[in-house]
């Protein structure tokens, strides 16, 4: 048993499709009516079925009243880090502080050097998201003294002038599956942002990659428990059920619940690309937020 | 769209840094102060990012033009920026314009005019989805090593070079879409001579000046007294800006300010002074303001009368080398290289568009509704493609007839979309994205036909365009063989411009899908026939099965609908379905019409090649039947092969009544191959069983199809109205019936 303390978030996982083009503003209007808590979209600019995520989430921003949004995650190695923070600090005021950045180190390298983008090792980028981590808080730091200065290794900032400020503090949430990233995350970021679909264990792995995440935190002088951990997770409502996330809401509300205890997630994003599921995962969350507050008393 | 000289008129914001929510206010109001666009200027030492506060106008307003400005830093990659601007002018409907410029030379970049360029060049390319392969470009900044191209965006959208240097002045004469510059008192003689350069080099390029539009930002105060260059009475700024229309190219004005005062006096004072002014005393233009870009000029095809194009339709037309081309040359299933496009409004540029193709008795020509015909081209290669889908509305006539009237565009999922408030149905196919002019010549083989007959069973009337241009109307009443030879033939006799349906009262729908064992074959196909027969009315299912899945059991798809809103009735009649054998997955909804039908996605322009299909009507599944499509199925030959369960309410019509004549059959069958002859002759086999074929779902061109679809008496009748209405075969795109000759009369 495991709990970081954290509220619970409750989000949708939109594909950006752009045919028809305005499927996933329609969907984050539909989390944002239904009362969610996130509406987020992948981000693979080498996919021409997909919408530019960063345009997507401005004009799905200008669009909602109430919903927070983020890329789930954005692909740093297509991003100039220094305007990525403008933009997340421009969409974040626009917004009333609305915006989170979730944001990866980046996968597909033959997509991205095709695209134009640099060919990184599984190291070297972490090392870069760690460094464009180090920009966006330098670049939102408007009280810092001075202009901006970081001198990575991949990333160099000469005396970049500072701003704008975000409305709120901008939660960096990294999507990060093995040892050393992890680590960084517990470092260096403010929230985790798996896919449970990724795990080959199941919800099982979390236990693991928690210990990694504290350990980062705890060598570097954080408190674990301000890392909030999050979950990417995809299932099927249907009347009986048949295994995780498969089944009716009663069911999802005990599974997530079990989730949210055992492993101390605090945010859940289901993908949904219907407003059916969307109506339905609304039900779910308020049931796991109902249980679980009953739980931790 | 290609440039043309009328004037607009845009607002040039600075971004507030600290309350970017007061330039979206400024850019609200400049929309409904009438402004035409809004751009945002790029301030020194600016940090908040224009492209994110763009985006958010877009999605906070709803008519006024984007201008985005974009520095070529060299860390932005161009193929991203392509994707950025594709999904603004996709999500805005079509309102970017994007003008680029170079950041101030640096360390970091060398080449500033160079990035412009390679910018420039790698967008298009990323755009240019009709193109093939992937993109590979090697600059002295950006290097694209195999970048899928795509997403294109909504429209053309026009592509601005904004810089003094001569550098960027002769690329934008070169290769752009307009120049956007800055004028105030003292730099109007250095603005001419930009504007001065940009013509010659364009020129020099093979280009009409006109393709590089001006467009320059103004800043100035409205005061009693005239006090220089944009200082003083609204009717001194005109007299200051009027010449740069008329005299200097330039066709857009964008206000730089931040002052609604100053904002709403030029919208209410100015602007619309320099319109009229500027309409008086410019040029007549060319006879539509069309510009056709001289690259797109190049790329037409021999024997096209381009210049002839009727002036109704010159707007509309789209030619090889036009933006939109990409998606109107190939079809769902076909692939396609048209001369011409011709997409129509009105019945009048119907006859237009007819009257051009008959121009042109050597070119193939293709009708065009939804773009999903199999046997109905809908496109060619070289020729002329008249596209009906801007003809797409949807009218009740009368809510106690239920009299509704379709143009031919319109797509079936739209249809019952329209329907459903009324708590009706229209029978279609199985696939909403469908049009509605090729199905409902041809029969309309649906979900609902056991129960409501074909889609043509529902027809009253129908407004024609024919061969020779004249406009008819036809139903029980008026040109009564025509009618007849419409419903079921329809493509042969001329252009349905409008057609009126009496439609039914359905509720909502039992709909299922249902994933049955098929290892053996035969047995199934046998059992699911005696099932589908069995039936009650009320359900009509399809079966659908694939090649051979290595290693794994066969599997049929059936989809059922059930026209009932009663859960207990939609069970009871498809648990005879789910007995047929073990079932692997089963969905079951009740749900409307209109959402079965709403399962398209996308526009039907993906298709390759040439399909390959045969059809067949057979009015029992018999065990020798089963024993021959089973041994189809195996062979691996077919990759789709689908059963519609027709019968019922279709078999109650006589076969004379409509040129669809195989009433009988309880069954229509498909087969999608990939090779013509290898299904050809796999065909064979089951060939003798057939009472006859469905002319859409057929692609075999061998003359005696012919025969299939129609019998001997249907055929004759057909060719009677043949040789009267349309002597010429101008409509011969789809199953032409040819006309007798002397020879073929006598043998």
């Amino acid at each position: 048993m495991i709990d970081y303390g954290h509220d619970l978030l409750f989000g949708a996982f939109i594909t950006p499709t752009n045919s028809p083009p305005m499927h996933a503003v329609d969907m984050a209007i539909a989390a944002d009516r239904a009362g969610l808590d996130l509406a987020t979209f992948q981000d693979h600019p080498y996919q021409p079925s997909f919408h530019d995520t960063w345009t997507l989430l401005s004009y799905a921003a200008a669009r909602t009243e109430r919903i927070r949004l983020s890329g789930n995650v954005l692909n740093l190695p297509l991003r100039d880090p220094a305007v990525l923070a403008r933009s997340a600090a421009s969409l974040d005021l626009l917004s009333g502080g609305r915006f989170e950045l979730g944001i990866g180190a980046g996968g597909f390298w033959d997509a991205i050097e095709a695209m134009g983008g640099r060919r990184l090792t599984p190291g070297q980028s972490i090392e870069a998201l760690e460094e464009a981590i180090r920009i966006f808080r330098g670049i939102w730091a408007t009280d810092a003294t001075g202009r901006l200065v970081v001198d990575g290794s991949f990333y160099r900032v000469n005396g970049a002038k500072r701003g704008p400020k975000p409305a709120h503090d901008i939660g960096v949430w990294v999507g990060a599956y093995k040892p050393r990233i992890l680590r960084m995350t517990g470092r260096a970021a403010d929230g985790w942002l798996p896919s449970l679909a990724y795990l080959p264990g199941g919800p099982r792995d979390l236990t693991a990659m928690n210990a990694h995440i504290d350990e980062g935190a705890t060598r570097a002088g954080r408190d674990p428990r301000s890392i909030r951990r999050l979950l990417n997770i995809s299932g099927q409502f249907s009347a009986t059920g048949r295994g995780l996330l498969v089944g009716p809401p009663e069911q999802w509300v005990d599974q997530l619940t079990g989730i949210a205890l055992e492993y101390g997630i605090s945010g859940f994003i289901v993908t949904a690309d219907d407003e059916a599921t969307i109506q339905l995962f609304a039900e779910v969350a308020a049931g796991v937020r109902r249980q679980v507050a009953a739980e931790r008393g | 769209m290609s440039p043309t000289r009328k004037v607009t008129f845009g607002l040039a914001l600075t971004p507030s840094a600290t309350h970017p929510e007061h330039t979206i206010a400024q850019a609200q109001l400049g929309e409904r102060s009438g402004f035409d666009l809004v751009t945002l200027l790029r301030a020194p030492g600016q940090v908040v990012d224009g492209w994110t506060l763009l985006s958010w106008i877009a999605g906070s307003t709803e008519r006024i033009g984007l201008l985005g400005q974009l520095a070529c830093l060299p860390s932005e990659m161009p193929t991203v920026t392509a994707g950025a601007a594709a999904s603004l002018d996709l999500l805005s409907q079509g309102r970017l314009t994007l003008a680029i410029t170079s950041d101030e030379p640096s360390d970091d970049n060398q080449h500033p005019v160079e990035g412009v360029e390679e910018t420039l060049d790698i967008i298009r390319r990323m755009w240019a989805i009709g193109e093939p392969g992937t993109v590979r470009y090697t600059g002295n900044v950006h290097r694209v090593d195999g970048a899928q191209r795509g997403p294109a965006p909504a429209h053309d959208v026009p592509l601005l070079i904004t810089g003094d240097s001569p550098e960027l002045l002769r690329l934008a004469g070169e290769k752009s879409d307009g120049w956007l510059s800055e004028i105030n008192g003292s730099s109007l003689d250095r603005f001419i001579a930009g504007s001065t350069l940009i013509g010659h080099t364009a020129v020099a390029n093979g280009r009409d000046p006109r393709e590089v539009p001006k467009i320059v930002t103004i800043r100035g105060t409205f005061a009693d007294t005239r006090g220089g260059f944009l200082h003083g009475r609204s009717a001194d700024w005109v007299d200051d800006l009027l010449p740069l229309i008329v005299d200097h190219g330039v066709t857009t004005l964008l206000l730089a300010t931040e002052e609604n005062a100053v904002l709403q006096q030029f919208a209410e004072e100015v602007a619309p002074r320099l319109r009229d002014a500027a309409s008086s005393l410019l040029p007549a233009q060319t006879r539509t303001g069309r510009l056709r870009k001289s690259t797109a000029i190049a790329q037409r095809r021999s024997g096209i009368r381009y210049d002839d194009v009727p002036d109704l339709l010159v707007d509309s037309a789209i030619e090889p080398g036009d933006f939109d081309f990409p998606r109107v040359k190939s079809t769902y299933l076909r692939g396609g290289s048209p001369g011409l496009v011709l997409r129509t409004r009105t019945v009048d540029e119907v006859v237009a568009a007819l009257g051009f193709a008959r121009e042109h008795p050597h070119l193939p020509l293709s009708i065009r509704s939804g773009g999903h015909g199999i046997s109905g081209r809908s496109t060619n290669d070289g020729g002329i493609v008249i596209n009906l889908s801007l003809m797409n509305r949807i009218d009740v006539l009368d809510e106690a007839t239920r009299r509704v009237r379709i143009e031919p565009g319109a797509r079936w999922m739209d249809v019952a979309a329209a329907l459903q408030p009324y708590g009706w149905a229209l029978t279609s196919g199985d696939y909403g994205g469908v049009g509605v002019g090729g199905l409902a010549t041809a029969g309309g083989i649906g979900f609902l036909g056991r129960g409501h007959g074909l889609t043509i069973d529902h027809l009253r009337a129908v407004d024609m365009v024919l061969a020779d241009g004249s406009r008819v109307r036809a139903s029980d009443t008026e040109n009564t063989e025509l009618f007849w030879a419409v419903r079921g033939a329809g493509a042969n006799f001329g252009i349905v411009t409008a057609f009126e349906f009496e439609v039914d009262e359905v509720g909502d729908v039992g709909w299922a899908q249902l994933g049955l064992d098929a290892t053996d074959t035969a047995e199934f196909l046998e059992k699911w026939g005696h099932t589908s027969e069995a039936a009650p009315r009320d359900t009509t299912s399809f079966l659908i099965m694939g090649p051979p899945r290595h290693g794994q059991p066969a599997l049929a798809q059936l989809m059922a609908m059930v026209d009932s809103a009663n859960p207990d009735t939609i069970i009871e009649r498809l648990q005879p379905f789910a007995n047929i054998s073990p079932l692997y997955s089963q969905s079951v909804q009740l749900m409307p019409y209109a959402a079965v039908m709403a399962n398209a996605q996308g526009e039907s322009n993906g298709g390759q090649g040439e399909p390959v299909t045969r059809s067949g009507l057979l009015d029992h599944i018999t065990p020798e039947f089963a024993a021959a499509a089973a041994r189809l199925i195996s062979s691996g030959t077919v990759y789709f092969f689908q059963i519609r369960a027709v019968g019922g309410a279709i078999s109650d019509i006589d076969a004379d009544a409509t040129a669809y004549a195989h009433r009988s059959a309880n069954f229509s069958v498909v087969a999608f191959g990939s090779h013509r002859q290898r299904l050809d002759a796999a065909w064979e086999e089951l060939y003798p069983f057939f009472t006859g074929a469905y002319l859409s779902f057929e692609t075999d061109p061998r003359p005696e199809r012919l025969t299939d679809a129609f019998p001997p008496a249907t055929l004759a009748r057909l060719r009677e109205v043949k040789a009267r209405l349309d002597p010429d075969s101008v409509f011969r795109d789809n199953f032409p019936i040819s006309i007798p000759t002397l020879t073929e009369a006598t043998s």
